[in-house]
């Protein structure tokens, strides 16, 4: 889908991002250029206070809305925006959900199913990362949403890991990299330690609130899809960056002898049904289309996974097909909730702007008189409405950003499988494009309208 | 006076629709305004005085005719131009001062050169010699609400003449201020003719005001009926385009 | 610094947040006090507003009236449509269960998809009493059976043909491996549409023509599903004789459920055994039961869940099961509550820039009434009924335009919040109350907007406001 913000967001996924930036320049620029008739603006704004707030306010409230809806959505076109290199594939059962793959399948798809010379092969090392789902509840009479926990089981070398030779980090998880070098190197101890000790755990900084504990508390966890693989857990760490709020992360060999040792002395029948059936998924990085694409053939045409049958998706189709359930949800938020909002503001702004000019008609006709052009006029009635759309519009957007992000901790809100959203970096640079446009759009007409004030017409009135 | 017209009205007409009638406030009109000259109009209500003085400050254009101020024919040139030609060549007061209210006396007189390119030092230097000139330059930091009417309009004053224009326009400059006020504008005025040499005219319907300037002239109906020179005897003769000065 | 700011900003929220509660509870009292009043002057027991004047002024100024009333019919009717979304998705749980069904799933199970009721005692289910026993017709033979439906529930990854780089590569179809099919039809009141019928009780799979030797499935459609796989092949809908794809066979339509309202319209039904064989899953997730006549569901339930103990049972009845399916709902409900209330704000800001403009114009019109005899409340009151009205006109225009919505089908997503969850089909639907919070928000946001200026009117004095 082409759709506006889409390609909006494109520019400005990022508030480092040159177009932002330059926006903001070229509106200081302009204001310190024409300081004078700047001022001149600010003053009139400032003759009728009460309107100047209540449309700013407005506009800051309005672009706050946007701010959330665009931050979600912006959020989910990242995820689904096809890429074309250094691209994740997702390899799962090809049919029934939640997949279920035997983990033996494990150490072949980790390297993209070779069986021939000249196969492409991912380095299962670096670039590829299973992961098992194991979740329960810390209270099995009481289930509640802050008392269940799902561990992403996985290898904690693929959280992070470093590297002696390159002297980089590498982790297979998304956002990691985002993370400052402190945290990386604390999260590089923790999953050593993860290795050594696999009962330890890191965990979500709101789901450990939620969960009321503190790390280095130990805890039991009843399972709810490991029927009677009741495990306990320390928490070792938190894991840092916004994506990982609510989630939890172990390492899958607990999970693994956890299972076994269940299994131990048991005819086959007797075993767990989950013995062959671990094996969630398998990321794999591939660095462009051609080799996911050469992947993707050698794990479909493999013999080795007939029962279950696999496929390999690319991440963002994978993640595109859960969220078609809330494709119409989406819609309506893109095409109907934003341009709503949108419109609203013009007119609150449409609103104010043309009460002040029909106000001011007579001023409107003095500055005439006094030699200044209709084009001059319009200029100032639109000037006077970009101040006040651009400037709330700049402070909602990044207020949005720093209250959303930093104060309330990220949006919760169950889409998918993504629990909570965070305020995009851009936040600002959409809260000035949004004041700006809106301003722009609400007061042309009023500003048409001062432009053609007649003197001749308002003074014979006058006199 | 031999001196050359400044302004030069030439049979202009001015007329407007109002429903479906139309009415002439202007016709067939001519008159010659030499530089230098302090001009009142005077006529009842309706008689098309300020039209005329509106077409003659570039605020209208008039139906037919054509008008000259200085080199310029402003009688075809388009609002924009209109409103550049405004900035310097006109300065106008008007009956109820307008001035803009968020803005102190200074900014107010400072408004029309910053239509013009000039320097914020330049700019300063010319605000404070015209309120100087109206005596007002210890109160050029005061809003207009902070000011009494004759003060206003003093800054009304110094804003139309700030650059140096050659025509001021006056419509009813005293009209609304007390005697003692509209005394010390009419003074104002007469020193602004005097002594730099500005072309003034001013529409009024204050036999007293009037007799400050040079020479009146009578509207009825949109066409001049007589001209007077204050301290002379009254010239009931109907006068041509040709001042008799 | 941070941390700091943090603490800052929290108590200033805080502050703020109940400044602003107090001053709308404060708001919203003196409304409730001049609601009284004109009803009181409604009815004749105190003096009359000149109502007329505020109209005719509302009719003047018609640009002015046209901009703000348009922001308000935009906030109402997109409430409107957002509650239809949510009241659908209720209207759909609500719709989906049977009083009288109660619903099995293994403990611990937080949704049909992780539940596993295995093969232990729960199978003598059949022989309780407090399970119905109804006539069934079926091959032309009628024989009493209990009215228990044996179900396994699978959600299967259909892959699409052709995927567009970065958009979805398959469909996900919810699956339903039923043992007895006219026995579930009945359980769950769900008829065929004519001219289908229900897959055999025995091998459930069939030839079809020109299908050659291959085995196809039998499966049963929602409505809703049979639609949406319609769109595969360019028709408006799959109909009985059809064939498509699915997991690792090729499936023929035998019958189209009459599913519309119900979750189960975007269900495929098939024989539990031929779908546990396709899926490895030779289990059972649910039974849902018809309890006898005249027994309480909910009683029952509670037996059920301490009768069986290998595996242990969790019954609910199933109106308490689809309940719990409400999670979505209410965060969607939570969102769009935040939505609106913000946009009304919004739109609150507005009303009062154009009623201090009202009034700003028109103080000398002020000063005339009170000289010529009008009380200050008077005044109030005029000023605040013509927002009032303005608020009206506009959320009426708004519960219209989102009435449009009625009706619309749309797809989403239900689950209790603890992972699991159904794809859903739904229609929007706008009805008597969600119309009257339209009306009510509506005036609401011309209270708020339109009680500050009103008061600001009459603080004037009579022969100021004529200067």
């Amino acid at each position: 889908m082409n759709s506006i913000d889409e390609v909006l967001l494109r520019f400005t996924s990022d508030w480092r991002n040159p177009v932002g930036i330059a926006a903001l320049a070229l509106v200081l620029f302009v204001a310190i250029l024409y300081w004078e008739q700047t001022r001149f603006m600010l003053k009139s704004l400032r003759r009728n206070v009460l309107r100047s707030v209540l449309t700013g306010m407005a506009t800051f409230i309005l672009v706050l809305v946007i701010t959330l809806v665009w931050s979600i959505l912006a959020f989910l076109d990242r995820q689904t925006a096809a890429k074309s290199e250094n691209l994740k594939a997702i390899i799962t059962e090809k049919y029934q959900l939640p997949s279920q793959m035997p983990i033996s399948y494990a150490t072949s798809l980790a390297e993209g199913a070779p069986r021939n010379a000249g196969d492409y092969r991912v380095n299962p090392a670096k670039d590829s990362m299973l992961w098992a789902f194991y979740g329960g509840t810390l209270d099995p009479n009481k289930k509640t949403r802050e008392n269940i926990i799902f561990f992403f089981a996985m290898e904690p070398s693929k959280i992070i890991s470093y590297d002696n030779r390159t002297k980089k980090y590498s982790s297979m998880m998304d956002d990691i990299d985002q993370a400052t070098d402190e945290e990386k190197r604390l999260l590089n101890d923790a999953c050593r330690e993860m290795e050594k000790y696999p009962y330890k755990v890191l965990v979500g900084p709101t789901r450990l609130a939620q969960m009321n504990k503190r790390v280095g508390e130990r805890f039991k966890v009843t399972s709810l899809n490991y029927k009677e693989i009741d495990l306990e857990f320390e928490i070792l760490g938190e894991i840092p960056g916004g994506r990982y709020e609510l989630s939890a992360a172990m390492n899958y060999q607990y999970l693994q002898d956890a299972i076994e040792s269940y299994n131990k002395g048991k005819s086959k029948d007797k075993q767990h049904a989950m013995t062959e059936r671990t094996l969630a998924l398998m990321w794999v990085r591939v660095p462009d289309m051609d080799a996911f694409e050469r992947v993707a053939q050698q794990i479909s045409s493999s013999p080795e996974y007939t029962t279950p049958a696999v496929k390999c998706d690319t991440a963002s189709s994978g993640i595109a097909s859960f969220l078609d359930a809330y494709k119409d949800l989406l819609f309506g938020m893109r095409w109907l909730l934003v341009p709503a909002i949108l419109v609203t503001m013009s007119l609150v702004i449409a609103n104010a702007i043309s009460i002040s000019v029909r106000e001011r008609r007579v001023e409107m006709a003095v500055l005439k008189v006094l030699g200044f052009s209709p084009n001059q006029i319009l200029s100032l009635v639109l000037g006077e409405a970009l101040l006040i759309g651009c400037t709330s519009g700049l402070i909602s957007g990044w207020l949005t950003y720093f209250l959303i992000n930093d104060l309330v901790g990220g949006l919760a809100l169950p889409i998918a499988f993504f629990g909570k959203f965070f305020i995009s970096d851009a936040a600002p640079w959409w809260g000035l494009s949004i004041g700006a446009a809106t301003a722009l759009a609400g007061s042309v007409l009023p500003a048409w309208s001062a432009r053609s004030v007649k003197v001749s017409e308002v003074f014979s009135k006058v006199a | 006076m031999s001196l050359a017209p400044i302004v030069r009205v030439e049979n202009v007409c001015k007329s407007f629709r109002r429903g479906s009638e139309q009415i002439d406030v202007l016709m067939n009109l001519s008159l010659d305004v030499p530089e230098g000259e302090f001009l009142a109009l005077m006529g009842p209500s309706g008689s098309g005085k300020t039209t005329l003085l509106n077409l003659i400050a570039g605020l209208d254009r008039p139906t037919s005719g054509v008008i000259r101020v200085g080199p310029e024919t402003i009688s075809d040139m388009s609002e924009a131009r209109l409103a550049r030609w405004r900035t310097r060549n006109v300065g106008f007061v008007f009956q109820f001062y307008n001035l803009l209210p968020v803005l102190t006396a200074y900014e107010n007189v400072e408004l029309p050169l910053l239509l013009l390119p000039m320097s914020k030092a330049m700019r300063k230097q010319q605000v404070t010699t015209a309120l100087d000139l109206v005596g007002l330059s210890n109160r050029m930091n005061h809003r207009p609400g902070q000011l009494s009417g004759g003060q206003q309009q003093r800054v009304g004053i110094a804003r139309a003449i700030v650059t140096d224009p050659t025509l001021i326009v006056a419509d009813e400059p005293t009209g609304d201020l007390d005697t003692r006020s509209a005394h010390e504008i009419l003074d104002l005025m007469v020193e602004l003719k005097n002594s730099l040499n500005k072309t003034i005219l001013m529409v009024t319907h204050d036999p007293k005001a009037a007799s400050r300037a040079e020479r009146i002239l009578h509207l009825e109906k949109g066409q001049l009926v007589s001209e007077t020179v204050p301290g002379a005897p009254a010239l009931d003769s109907r006068i041509t385009s040709e001042p008799t000065a | 610094m941070k941390a700091l700011l943090l603490i800052l900003f929290k108590w200033l929220a805080i502050l703020v947040g109940g400044g602003v509660l107090l001053v709308v509870a404060v708001i919203l009292l003196i409304s409730a006090g001049l609601m009284v009043l004109m009803l009181l002057q409604a009815v004749g027991l105190v003096r009359r507003v000149p109502l007329g004047y505020n109209v005719r002024n509302l009719m003047v100024r018609w640009r002015t009236t046209l901009l703000t009333g348009l922001a308000f019919t935009l906030v109402v009717a997109l409430m409107t449509v957002m509650l239809a979304f949510v009241n659908g998705m209720y209207a759909l749980t609500k719709g989906s269960a049977v009083a009288g069904n109660v619903m099995v799933l293994a403990d611990g199970a937080t949704d049909e998809v992780f539940s596993d009721l295995g093969y232990g005692d729960i199978s003598t289910l059949e022989n309780k009493e407090y399970i119905k026993r109804a006539e069934v017709r079926q091959d032309n033979k009628t024989e009493v059976r209990p009215l228990v439906s044996w179900e396994l529930y699978q959600v299967v990854a259909q892959q699409l043909p052709n995927p567009q780089p970065g958009k979805r590569s398959s469909r996900f179809v919810q699956v339903r491996g039923i043992e007895d099919p006219v026995v579930a039809g009945m359980v769950h009141e769900l008829p065929l549409h004519e001219g289908g019928q229900w897959f055999d009780r025995g091998a459930g799979i069939q030839a079809v023509p020109g299908g050659g030797n291959e085995q196809y499935v039998q499966g049963v459609l929602g409505e809703g599903l049979a639609r949406e796989l319609g769109r595969d092949v360019a028709k408006p809908s799959l109909a009985v004789g059809d064939t498509f794809e699915l997991g690792p066979r090729k499936w023929v339509v035998v019958g189209i459920m009459k599913s519309a309202g119900k979750t189960f319209d975007s269900e495929v039904w098939a024989k539990r055994e031929v779908v546990g064989a396709m899926l490895r899953k030779m289990t059972r997730s649910t039974a849902v039961i018809r309890v006898a006549d005249g027994l309480d569901p909910a009683q029952v339930a509670r037996e059920i869940t301490s009768d069986f103990k290998s595996p242990a049972v969790q019954a609910q009845t199933e109106t308490q099961y689809f309940e719990s399916l409400n999670g979505t709902n209410q965060t969607f409900l939570i969102a769009i509550i935040f939505v609106t209330v913000f946009m009304g704000v919004g739109g609150v800001f507005g009303v009062m820039n154009t009623m201090f403009a009202a009034i700003a114009q028109r103080t000398r019109d002020i000063g005339v009434m009170r000289i010529l005899g009008f009380a200050r409340w008077q005044i109030l009151v005029s000023f605040f009924l013509e927002s009032l009205l303005l608020a009206l006109i506009g959320g009426l225009v708004g519960c219209a335009l989102g009435s449009l919505a009625d009706g619309l089908s749309a797809t989403s997503q239900m689950s209790g919040g603890q992972g699991g969850g159904k794809s859903v089909m739904l229609k929007l639907v706008v009805d008597a109350r969600i119309l009257m919070v339209g009306l009510v928000f509506s005036v609401l946001m011309g209270c708020v907007g339109g009680l500050l200026p009103a008061l600001s009117a009459i603080r004037l004095k009579p022969l100021d406001a004529m200067h």
